[in-house]
Protein backbone atom coordinates (compact mmCIF):
# COMPACT_ATOMS: atom_id res chain seq x y z
CA UNK A 1 0.00 0.00 0.00
CA UNK A 2 1.45 3.92 -0.79
CA UNK A 3 0.32 6.91 1.13
CA UNK A 4 1.47 10.15 -0.46
CA UNK A 5 1.11 12.75 2.59
CA UNK A 6 1.18 16.42 1.26
CA UNK A 7 2.29 19.15 3.82
CA UNK A 8 1.02 22.16 4.02
CA UNK A 9 2.54 24.29 6.80
CA UNK A 10 1.17 26.70 8.65
CA UNK A 11 2.85 29.63 10.13
CA UNK A 12 0.11 31.35 11.73
CA UNK A 13 -3.99 31.10 12.88
CA UNK A 14 -5.87 34.01 13.32
CA UNK A 15 -9.52 34.51 13.08
CA UNK A 16 -11.75 36.56 10.27
CA UNK A 17 -14.83 36.33 8.76
CA UNK A 18 -13.71 33.52 6.23
CA UNK A 19 -12.12 30.33 7.03
CA UNK A 20 -8.96 29.97 4.31
CA UNK A 21 -5.34 28.76 4.59
CA UNK A 22 -3.14 31.54 2.33
CA UNK A 23 0.62 31.76 2.44
CA UNK A 24 0.73 29.73 5.16
CA UNK A 25 -1.75 31.67 7.41
CA UNK A 26 -4.94 29.79 8.86
CA UNK A 27 -7.49 32.58 8.89
CA UNK A 28 -10.93 30.45 11.07
CA UNK A 29 -14.18 31.88 11.04
CA UNK A 30 -15.28 31.26 14.74
CA UNK A 31 -18.97 31.10 14.24
CA UNK A 32 -18.73 28.47 11.65
CA UNK A 33 -16.44 26.19 13.97
CA UNK A 34 -18.88 26.86 16.63
CA UNK A 35 -22.20 26.08 14.19
CA UNK A 36 -19.84 22.65 14.18
CA UNK A 37 -18.97 21.74 17.70
CA UNK A 38 -22.62 22.60 18.81
CA UNK A 39 -24.31 20.55 16.86
CA UNK A 40 -23.78 18.14 19.34
CA UNK A 41 -26.34 18.73 22.06
CA UNK A 42 -24.47 17.35 24.93
CA UNK A 43 -22.45 20.41 24.65
CA UNK A 44 -23.66 23.56 26.19
CA UNK A 45 -21.34 26.38 25.42
CA UNK A 46 -17.79 26.43 23.23
CA UNK A 47 -15.12 28.86 22.81
CA UNK A 48 -11.80 28.87 20.62
CA UNK A 49 -8.60 30.12 21.66
CA UNK A 50 -5.04 30.34 19.87
CA UNK A 51 -2.23 29.52 21.40
CA UNK A 52 1.73 29.71 20.05
CA UNK A 53 4.98 28.92 20.30
CA UNK A 54 6.70 31.09 22.98
CA UNK A 55 3.74 32.76 24.61
CA UNK A 56 3.14 33.10 28.20
CA UNK A 57 0.24 30.85 28.15
CA UNK A 58 -0.87 27.70 29.95
CA UNK A 59 -3.53 25.01 28.35
CA UNK A 60 -5.41 22.87 30.99
CA UNK A 61 -6.96 20.44 31.39
CA UNK A 62 -6.11 19.15 27.78
CA UNK A 63 -8.50 16.68 26.50
CA UNK A 64 -6.69 15.35 23.24
CA UNK A 65 -4.56 16.56 20.56
CA UNK A 66 -5.34 16.33 16.74
CA UNK A 67 -3.78 16.80 13.18
CA UNK A 68 -5.91 17.94 10.99
CA UNK A 69 -5.53 16.34 7.94
CA UNK A 70 -7.71 15.54 4.81
CA UNK A 71 -7.98 12.46 2.05
CA UNK A 72 -7.66 14.37 -1.56
CA UNK A 73 -6.70 10.92 -3.31
CA UNK A 74 -7.99 7.38 -2.72
CA UNK A 75 -10.33 5.36 -0.63
CA UNK A 76 -11.86 6.37 2.61
CA UNK A 77 -11.73 9.50 4.31
CA UNK A 78 -9.77 10.55 7.73
CA UNK A 79 -11.13 9.47 10.93
CA UNK A 80 -13.05 6.06 9.54
CA UNK A 81 -15.62 4.96 11.50
CA UNK A 82 -16.31 8.62 13.11
CA UNK A 83 -16.58 11.02 10.24
CA UNK A 84 -16.44 9.25 6.87
CA UNK A 85 -17.10 5.49 6.86
CA UNK A 86 -15.14 2.70 7.54
CA UNK A 87 -13.22 1.98 3.44
CA UNK A 88 -9.85 0.97 4.49
CA UNK A 89 -7.50 3.95 4.81
CA UNK A 90 -3.90 4.07 4.74
CA UNK A 91 -3.27 4.52 0.54
CA UNK A 92 -3.73 7.34 -2.14
CA UNK A 93 -2.88 11.05 -1.16
CA UNK A 94 -3.57 12.71 2.28
CA UNK A 95 -3.18 16.66 3.26
CA UNK A 96 -2.13 17.08 6.61
CA UNK A 97 -2.09 20.87 8.16
CA UNK A 98 1.90 21.03 9.57
CA UNK A 99 3.61 23.39 12.80
CA UNK A 100 -0.60 23.20 13.88
CA UNK A 101 -2.76 21.00 16.20
CA UNK A 102 -6.21 21.07 17.51
CA UNK A 103 -6.72 20.71 21.25
CA UNK A 104 -9.32 20.05 22.84
CA UNK A 105 -9.53 21.40 26.44
CA UNK A 106 -12.18 21.54 29.38
CA UNK A 107 -13.28 19.15 31.83
CA UNK A 108 -13.76 15.57 31.72
CA UNK A 109 -13.50 13.47 34.51
CA UNK A 110 -10.56 16.46 36.33
CA UNK A 111 -8.18 13.92 37.21
CA UNK A 112 -6.33 12.62 34.73
CA UNK A 113 -6.33 15.42 32.03
CA UNK A 114 -2.60 17.25 30.87
CA UNK A 115 -1.23 20.18 30.93
CA UNK A 116 0.52 22.36 27.99
CA UNK A 117 2.74 25.14 28.57
CA UNK A 118 3.67 27.11 25.30
CA UNK A 119 6.67 28.74 27.09
CA UNK A 120 9.17 28.42 29.84
CA UNK A 121 10.28 25.09 31.29
CA UNK A 122 7.15 23.01 31.30
CA UNK A 123 7.21 23.83 27.01
CA UNK A 124 10.68 21.76 26.79
CA UNK A 125 9.04 18.71 28.40
CA UNK A 126 5.69 18.57 25.91
CA UNK A 127 6.30 18.14 22.42
CA UNK A 128 2.83 20.25 21.71
CA UNK A 129 4.55 23.19 22.43
CA UNK A 130 6.26 23.75 19.08
CA UNK A 131 3.09 24.12 17.73
CA UNK A 132 0.45 26.42 16.77
CA UNK A 133 -2.73 25.24 18.32
CA UNK A 134 -5.88 26.03 17.93
CA UNK A 135 -7.72 25.19 21.16
CA UNK A 136 -11.50 24.34 21.52
CA UNK A 137 -12.71 24.72 24.91
CA UNK A 138 -15.75 22.61 24.90
CA UNK A 139 -18.18 22.98 28.68
CA UNK A 140 -21.52 20.49 28.85
CA UNK A 141 -25.14 20.42 28.98
CA UNK A 142 -26.14 19.90 33.14
CA UNK A 143 -26.12 16.25 33.98
CA UNK A 144 -24.18 14.76 31.67
CA UNK A 145 -22.34 11.42 32.14
CA UNK A 146 -18.67 11.52 31.70
CA UNK A 147 -18.69 9.18 29.08
CA UNK A 148 -20.86 10.44 26.56
CA UNK A 149 -19.16 14.23 27.14
CA UNK A 150 -15.85 12.43 26.72
CA UNK A 151 -17.22 11.03 23.15
CA UNK A 152 -19.23 14.28 22.60
CA UNK A 153 -15.44 16.28 22.80
CA UNK A 154 -13.81 13.90 21.04
CA UNK A 155 -15.77 14.06 17.66
CA UNK A 156 -15.71 17.84 18.34
CA UNK A 157 -12.09 17.64 17.76
CA UNK A 158 -12.31 15.52 14.87
CA UNK A 159 -14.91 17.53 13.43
CA UNK A 160 -12.80 20.88 13.71
CA UNK A 161 -9.53 18.91 12.72
CA UNK A 162 -11.43 17.58 9.45
CA UNK A 163 -13.57 21.26 8.62
CA UNK A 164 -9.88 23.19 8.92
CA UNK A 165 -8.10 20.15 7.19
CA UNK A 166 -10.29 20.87 4.11
CA UNK A 167 -9.46 23.88 3.50
CA UNK A 168 -6.10 23.01 2.30
CA UNK A 169 -8.14 20.98 -0.76
CA UNK A 170 -7.00 23.10 -3.30
CA UNK A 171 -3.37 24.27 -2.41
CA UNK A 172 -0.49 23.09 -3.14
CA UNK A 173 1.76 21.12 -0.51
CA UNK A 174 4.93 22.69 0.63
CA UNK A 175 6.74 19.45 0.18
CA UNK A 176 5.31 16.05 0.33
CA UNK A 177 6.39 12.45 1.50
CA UNK A 178 5.59 8.74 0.40
CA UNK A 179 5.10 5.45 2.64
CA UNK A 180 5.05 2.47 0.79
CA UNK A 181 4.96 -1.36 2.26
CA UNK A 182 5.24 -4.62 0.04
CA UNK A 183 2.94 -7.81 0.19
CA UNK A 184 4.81 -10.61 2.94
CA UNK A 185 6.29 -12.33 -0.59
CA UNK A 186 7.02 -9.46 -2.46
CA UNK A 187 9.10 -8.05 0.77
CA UNK A 188 10.62 -11.51 0.98
CA UNK A 189 12.05 -11.43 -2.62
CA UNK A 190 12.89 -7.65 -2.68
CA UNK A 191 14.77 -7.79 0.46
CA UNK A 192 16.14 -11.38 0.80
CA UNK A 193 19.06 -10.16 3.58
CA UNK A 194 17.18 -7.51 5.32
CA UNK A 195 15.76 -8.56 9.15
CA UNK A 196 11.94 -8.52 8.96
CA UNK A 197 10.91 -6.45 11.56
CA UNK A 198 7.40 -5.01 13.01
CA UNK A 199 6.11 -2.33 15.42
CA UNK A 200 3.71 -4.35 17.73
CA UNK A 201 1.91 -1.21 19.58
CA UNK A 202 -0.40 -1.74 22.86
CA UNK A 203 -3.73 0.05 22.99
CA UNK A 204 -4.58 1.55 26.06
CA UNK A 205 -8.16 -0.17 26.37
CA UNK A 206 -8.66 -0.21 30.29
CA UNK A 207 -12.48 1.01 30.14
CA UNK A 208 -13.71 3.55 32.57
CA UNK A 209 -12.61 6.34 30.07
CA UNK A 210 -9.29 4.81 29.57
CA UNK A 211 -9.71 3.54 25.92
CA UNK A 212 -8.66 3.53 22.13
CA UNK A 213 -10.61 3.55 18.41
CA UNK A 214 -9.69 1.48 15.89
CA UNK A 215 -11.57 2.70 12.94
CA UNK A 216 -14.74 2.96 15.09
CA UNK A 217 -13.87 0.18 16.95
CA UNK A 218 -13.59 0.07 21.28
CA UNK A 219 -10.06 -1.75 21.69
CA UNK A 220 -10.91 -3.37 24.31
CA UNK A 221 -13.48 -5.13 22.21
CA UNK A 222 -10.67 -6.34 19.95
CA UNK A 223 -8.69 -9.28 18.88
CA UNK A 224 -5.00 -8.69 18.42
CA UNK A 225 -4.52 -7.69 14.62
CA UNK A 226 -2.28 -6.81 11.91
CA UNK A 227 -2.05 -2.93 10.12
CA UNK A 228 -0.60 -1.71 6.87
CA UNK A 229 1.01 0.76 8.55
CA UNK A 230 -0.21 4.08 6.91
CA UNK A 231 -3.34 3.11 8.11
CA UNK A 232 -2.82 5.68 10.98
CA UNK A 233 -1.44 8.30 9.37
CA UNK A 234 -5.35 8.66 7.95
CA UNK A 235 -6.42 8.59 11.47
CA UNK A 236 -7.40 4.87 11.71
CA UNK A 237 -6.55 4.82 15.28
CA UNK A 238 -7.97 7.96 17.97
CA UNK A 239 -7.62 8.45 21.41
CA UNK A 240 -10.59 8.06 23.46
CA UNK A 241 -8.24 8.05 26.82
CA UNK A 242 -8.19 10.42 30.20
CA UNK A 243 -5.51 8.44 31.45
CA UNK A 244 -2.44 10.17 33.01
CA UNK A 245 -1.49 13.27 30.33
CA UNK A 246 2.53 12.04 30.13
CA UNK A 247 1.88 8.80 28.42
CA UNK A 248 -1.26 8.53 26.57
CA UNK A 249 -0.95 8.52 22.78
CA UNK A 250 -2.96 11.59 21.47
CA UNK A 251 -4.31 11.28 18.45
CA UNK A 252 -1.73 13.29 16.74
CA UNK A 253 0.76 10.74 18.34
CA UNK A 254 -1.11 7.98 16.41
CA UNK A 255 -0.86 9.87 13.08
CA UNK A 256 2.56 10.54 13.32
CA UNK A 257 3.35 7.72 15.40
CA UNK A 258 7.65 8.00 15.49
CA UNK A 259 7.82 4.59 15.36
CA UNK A 260 6.35 3.90 12.39
CA UNK A 261 8.58 7.15 10.94
CA UNK A 262 11.77 5.61 11.87
CA UNK A 263 11.11 2.42 10.88
CA UNK A 264 9.85 3.62 7.41
CA UNK A 265 13.08 5.65 7.36
CA UNK A 266 14.79 2.41 7.74
CA UNK A 267 13.27 0.73 4.94
CA UNK A 268 14.88 -1.59 2.56
CA UNK A 269 17.92 -0.48 3.63
CA UNK A 270 19.11 -1.93 7.01
CA UNK A 271 15.59 -3.16 7.64
CA UNK A 272 12.36 -4.79 6.04
CA UNK A 273 9.29 -3.03 7.43
CA UNK A 274 6.91 -5.89 7.54
CA UNK A 275 3.46 -4.72 9.40
CA UNK A 276 2.04 -3.06 12.69
CA UNK A 277 0.55 -5.48 14.74
CA UNK A 278 -1.76 -3.98 17.31
CA UNK A 279 -3.10 -5.22 20.71
CA UNK A 280 -5.18 -4.00 23.61
CA UNK A 281 -4.22 -3.87 27.64
CA UNK A 282 -7.76 -4.97 28.43
CA UNK A 283 -8.53 -5.92 32.58
CA UNK A 284 -9.24 -9.34 32.85
CA UNK A 285 -6.06 -11.87 32.84
CA UNK A 286 -8.08 -13.90 30.31
CA UNK A 287 -7.72 -10.97 28.11
CA UNK A 288 -4.34 -10.21 28.78
CA UNK A 289 -3.39 -14.26 28.05
CA UNK A 290 -5.08 -14.19 24.54
CA UNK A 291 -4.14 -10.86 23.70
CA UNK A 292 -0.43 -11.59 24.02
CA UNK A 293 -0.65 -15.08 23.16
CA UNK A 294 -2.25 -13.71 19.58
CA UNK A 295 0.66 -11.33 18.97
CA UNK A 296 3.39 -13.68 19.31
CA UNK A 297 1.06 -15.73 17.21
CA UNK A 298 1.44 -13.78 14.71
CA UNK A 299 4.83 -12.61 14.93
CA UNK A 300 5.56 -16.49 14.24
CA UNK A 301 3.19 -16.57 11.18
CA UNK A 302 5.10 -13.60 10.19
CA UNK A 303 8.36 -15.56 10.10
CA UNK A 304 9.90 -11.92 11.94
CA UNK A 305 13.26 -11.59 12.95
CA UNK A 306 12.34 -9.02 15.55
CA UNK A 307 9.64 -6.21 16.66
CA UNK A 308 9.97 -2.76 18.54
CA UNK A 309 6.93 -3.20 21.44
CA UNK A 310 5.66 -0.15 22.66
CA UNK A 311 3.42 0.42 25.65
CA UNK A 312 0.74 3.00 26.30
CA UNK A 313 0.01 4.39 30.09
CA UNK A 314 1.35 2.24 33.32
CA UNK A 315 0.65 0.07 36.00
CA UNK A 316 -1.49 -3.09 35.50
CA UNK A 317 -0.36 -2.36 31.54
CA UNK A 318 2.95 -3.34 33.05
CA UNK A 319 1.56 -7.07 32.96
CA UNK A 320 0.65 -6.74 29.18
CA UNK A 321 4.27 -5.43 28.53
CA UNK A 322 5.99 -8.42 29.83
CA UNK A 323 3.35 -10.86 28.56
CA UNK A 324 3.71 -9.73 25.30
CA UNK A 325 8.07 -9.74 25.24
CA UNK A 326 8.15 -13.06 27.08
CA UNK A 327 5.79 -14.62 24.59
CA UNK A 328 7.21 -12.95 21.72
CA UNK A 329 11.00 -13.45 22.62
CA UNK A 330 9.92 -17.43 23.06
CA UNK A 331 8.89 -17.39 19.63
CA UNK A 332 12.28 -16.47 18.79
CA UNK A 333 11.53 -12.79 17.68
CA UNK A 334 14.10 -10.31 19.28
CA UNK A 335 12.22 -7.41 20.56
CA UNK A 336 12.68 -4.13 22.27
CA UNK A 337 10.04 -2.68 24.28
CA UNK A 338 9.71 1.19 24.83
CA UNK A 339 8.13 2.17 28.52
CA UNK A 340 8.22 4.53 30.79
CA UNK A 341 8.86 4.53 34.79
CA UNK A 342 6.88 5.07 37.94
CA UNK A 343 10.37 4.83 40.32
CA UNK A 344 9.07 7.60 43.00
CA UNK A 345 10.38 11.16 43.10
CA UNK A 346 13.88 10.36 43.95
CA UNK A 347 13.48 7.62 41.27
CA UNK A 348 14.81 5.08 43.63
CA UNK A 349 11.57 2.94 43.63
CA UNK A 350 10.85 0.01 41.68
CA UNK A 351 10.21 1.54 37.79
CA UNK A 352 7.56 -1.33 36.60
CA UNK A 353 5.03 -3.39 37.91
CA UNK A 354 6.37 -6.43 36.23
CA UNK A 355 9.73 -7.56 34.94
CA UNK A 356 11.16 -10.70 33.05
CA UNK A 357 14.88 -11.40 31.70
CA UNK A 358 13.28 -12.29 28.37
CA UNK A 359 13.02 -8.17 28.93
CA UNK A 360 16.42 -7.47 28.29
CA UNK A 361 16.55 -4.84 25.54
CA UNK A 362 14.09 -1.60 26.88
CA UNK A 363 14.02 2.20 25.92
CA UNK A 364 12.86 4.68 29.21
CA UNK A 365 11.22 7.43 28.18
CA UNK A 366 11.60 8.57 32.07
CA UNK A 367 10.54 8.78 35.26
CA UNK A 368 6.90 10.15 35.66
CA UNK A 369 6.80 11.18 39.14
CA UNK A 370 10.02 13.57 38.45
CA UNK A 371 8.50 16.64 40.43
CA UNK A 372 8.51 20.17 38.32
CA UNK A 373 8.05 23.04 38.95
CA UNK A 374 6.28 25.26 36.39
CA UNK A 375 6.19 28.77 36.72
CA UNK A 376 3.41 31.02 36.50
CA UNK A 377 1.95 32.04 32.75
CA UNK A 378 0.51 35.45 31.64
CA UNK A 379 -2.85 33.44 30.18
CA UNK A 380 -4.55 30.09 31.01
CA UNK A 381 -6.60 28.65 28.18
CA UNK A 382 -9.20 26.39 29.94
CA UNK A 383 -9.12 26.15 34.04
CA UNK A 384 -7.26 25.89 36.50
CA UNK A 385 -9.04 24.82 38.51
CA UNK A 386 -8.25 20.97 38.40
CA UNK A 387 -4.19 21.50 38.43
CA UNK A 388 -4.68 20.02 42.22
CA UNK A 389 -6.51 17.08 41.26
CA UNK A 390 -5.29 15.91 37.81
CA UNK A 391 -2.68 12.49 37.73
CA UNK A 392 0.95 14.12 39.10
CA UNK A 393 -0.97 16.86 41.11
CA UNK A 394 -1.26 17.03 45.01
CA UNK A 395 -3.27 19.10 47.14
CA UNK A 396 -0.70 22.00 47.31
CA UNK A 397 0.60 22.06 43.24
CA UNK A 398 -1.05 25.21 42.37
CA UNK A 399 0.27 28.37 44.38
CA UNK A 400 -1.04 31.51 44.76
CA UNK A 401 1.44 33.36 42.34
CA UNK A 402 -0.06 30.83 39.67
CA UNK A 403 3.26 28.54 39.52
CA UNK A 404 2.46 25.05 39.94
CA UNK A 405 4.87 22.48 41.66
CA UNK A 406 3.66 19.05 39.85
CA UNK A 407 5.08 15.35 38.32
CA UNK A 408 5.60 15.66 35.04
CA UNK A 409 3.55 13.05 34.89
CA UNK A 410 0.78 16.07 34.37
CA UNK A 411 2.36 17.29 31.41
CA UNK A 412 0.57 16.24 27.93
CA UNK A 413 3.10 13.73 26.24
CA UNK A 414 6.20 14.10 28.93
CA UNK A 415 7.41 10.61 29.00
CA UNK A 416 5.28 9.07 26.07
CA UNK A 417 6.01 5.58 25.06
CA UNK A 418 6.43 5.56 21.40
CA UNK A 419 8.64 8.13 22.06
CA UNK A 420 7.41 11.57 20.60
CA UNK A 421 8.49 13.34 23.83
CA UNK A 422 11.66 15.17 24.14
CA UNK A 423 13.48 13.56 27.38
CA UNK A 424 17.03 12.12 26.57
CA UNK A 425 19.72 11.07 28.48
CA UNK A 426 21.95 13.22 26.19
CA UNK B 1 4.10 -6.88 52.30
CA UNK B 2 2.97 -10.55 51.04
CA UNK B 3 6.72 -11.19 52.09
CA UNK B 4 7.13 -9.01 54.70
CA UNK B 5 3.99 -10.56 56.35
CA UNK B 6 4.78 -14.29 55.83
CA UNK B 7 8.39 -13.27 56.69
CA UNK B 8 7.05 -12.83 60.42
CA UNK B 9 5.56 -16.49 60.19
CA UNK B 10 2.07 -15.61 59.06
CA UNK B 11 0.35 -17.56 56.19
CA UNK B 12 -1.02 -15.30 53.36
CA UNK B 13 -3.26 -15.40 50.53
CA UNK B 14 -3.18 -12.78 47.56
CA UNK B 15 -6.33 -12.58 45.94
CA UNK B 16 -5.52 -10.74 42.22
CA UNK B 17 -6.50 -10.62 39.05
CA UNK B 18 -3.16 -10.23 37.32
CA UNK B 19 -1.49 -13.65 38.75
CA UNK B 20 1.88 -13.15 36.68
CA UNK B 21 2.84 -9.79 38.69
CA UNK B 22 1.98 -11.83 41.87
CA UNK B 23 4.27 -14.74 40.94
CA UNK B 24 6.85 -12.43 39.30
CA UNK B 25 6.92 -10.69 43.00
CA UNK B 26 7.07 -14.01 45.10
CA UNK B 27 3.53 -14.18 46.71
CA UNK B 28 3.15 -18.10 47.69
CA UNK B 29 -0.59 -18.82 47.70
CA UNK B 30 -2.68 -17.12 44.97
CA UNK B 31 -6.20 -16.97 44.00
CA UNK B 32 -6.99 -14.95 40.73
CA UNK B 33 -9.88 -12.49 40.82
CA UNK B 34 -12.29 -11.35 38.45
CA UNK B 35 -11.19 -8.15 36.58
CA UNK B 36 -8.96 -5.14 38.19
CA UNK B 37 -11.65 -2.21 38.39
CA UNK B 38 -13.68 -5.31 40.82
CA UNK B 39 -11.33 -8.16 42.32
CA UNK B 40 -14.06 -9.39 44.49
CA UNK B 41 -17.28 -8.65 42.72
CA UNK B 42 -18.79 -8.78 39.52
CA UNK B 43 -21.48 -5.21 38.17
CA UNK B 44 -22.94 -7.37 35.39
CA UNK B 45 -24.24 -10.29 37.83
CA UNK B 46 -27.26 -9.94 39.42
CA UNK B 47 -26.95 -9.17 43.12
CA UNK B 48 -27.60 -12.82 44.25
CA UNK B 49 -25.31 -14.41 41.78
CA UNK B 50 -22.89 -11.56 42.59
CA UNK B 51 -22.94 -13.13 46.53
CA UNK B 52 -22.63 -16.47 45.73
CA UNK B 53 -19.71 -15.20 43.78
CA UNK B 54 -17.69 -13.24 46.73
CA UNK B 55 -18.66 -16.10 49.26
CA UNK B 56 -17.13 -18.79 46.70
CA UNK B 57 -14.05 -16.05 46.01
CA UNK B 58 -13.70 -15.91 50.41
CA UNK B 59 -13.75 -19.52 50.95
CA UNK B 60 -11.70 -20.29 48.25
CA UNK B 61 -9.23 -18.29 50.06
CA UNK B 62 -9.30 -19.34 53.03
CA UNK B 63 -8.67 -23.34 51.88
CA UNK B 64 -5.35 -21.90 50.23
CA UNK B 65 -4.51 -20.48 53.36
CA UNK B 66 -5.08 -23.92 54.57
CA UNK B 67 -2.98 -25.58 52.01
CA UNK B 68 0.29 -26.81 52.66
CA UNK B 69 2.46 -25.35 49.44
CA UNK B 70 6.05 -26.08 48.12
CA UNK B 71 6.20 -23.87 45.65
CA UNK B 72 4.25 -20.65 44.35
CA UNK B 73 0.72 -21.96 44.45
CA UNK B 74 -2.31 -20.42 41.83
CA UNK B 75 -5.28 -21.95 43.65
CA UNK B 76 -7.19 -22.33 40.14
CA UNK B 77 -10.22 -24.04 41.16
Amino acid sequence: MKLELGYINIKDIVFGSESKISHGVLTVNKNAVKDLVLEDELIADVSFDVAKPGESVRITPVKDVIEPRVKVEGKGGVFPGWLSGVETVGSGKTYCLKGMAVVTAGKIVGFQEGIIDMSGIGAKYTPFSTLNNFVVVCSPVKNVKQHDYEKAVRIAGFKVASYLAKLSRELTPDSTEIYETCGIKEGIEKYPNLPRVAYVQMLQSQGLLHDTYVYGVDAKKTLSTIMCPTEVMDGAIVSGNCVSACDKNPTYVHMNNPVIHDLFAEHGKTLNFVCHIITNENVYLADKQRSSDWTAKMCRLLDLDGIILSQEGFGNPDADLIMNCKKIEAEGVKTVIITDEYAGRDGKSQSLADSDPAADAVVTAGNANELIKLPAMDKVIGTLDFVNSIAGGGENSLQEDGSIEIEIQAITGATNEAGFGYLSAR
Amino acid sequence: MVKEIERTGIPVVQMCTVTPISMTVGANRIVPTIAIPHPLGDPNKSKKAEKELRRGLVEKAIKALETEVEVQTIFED
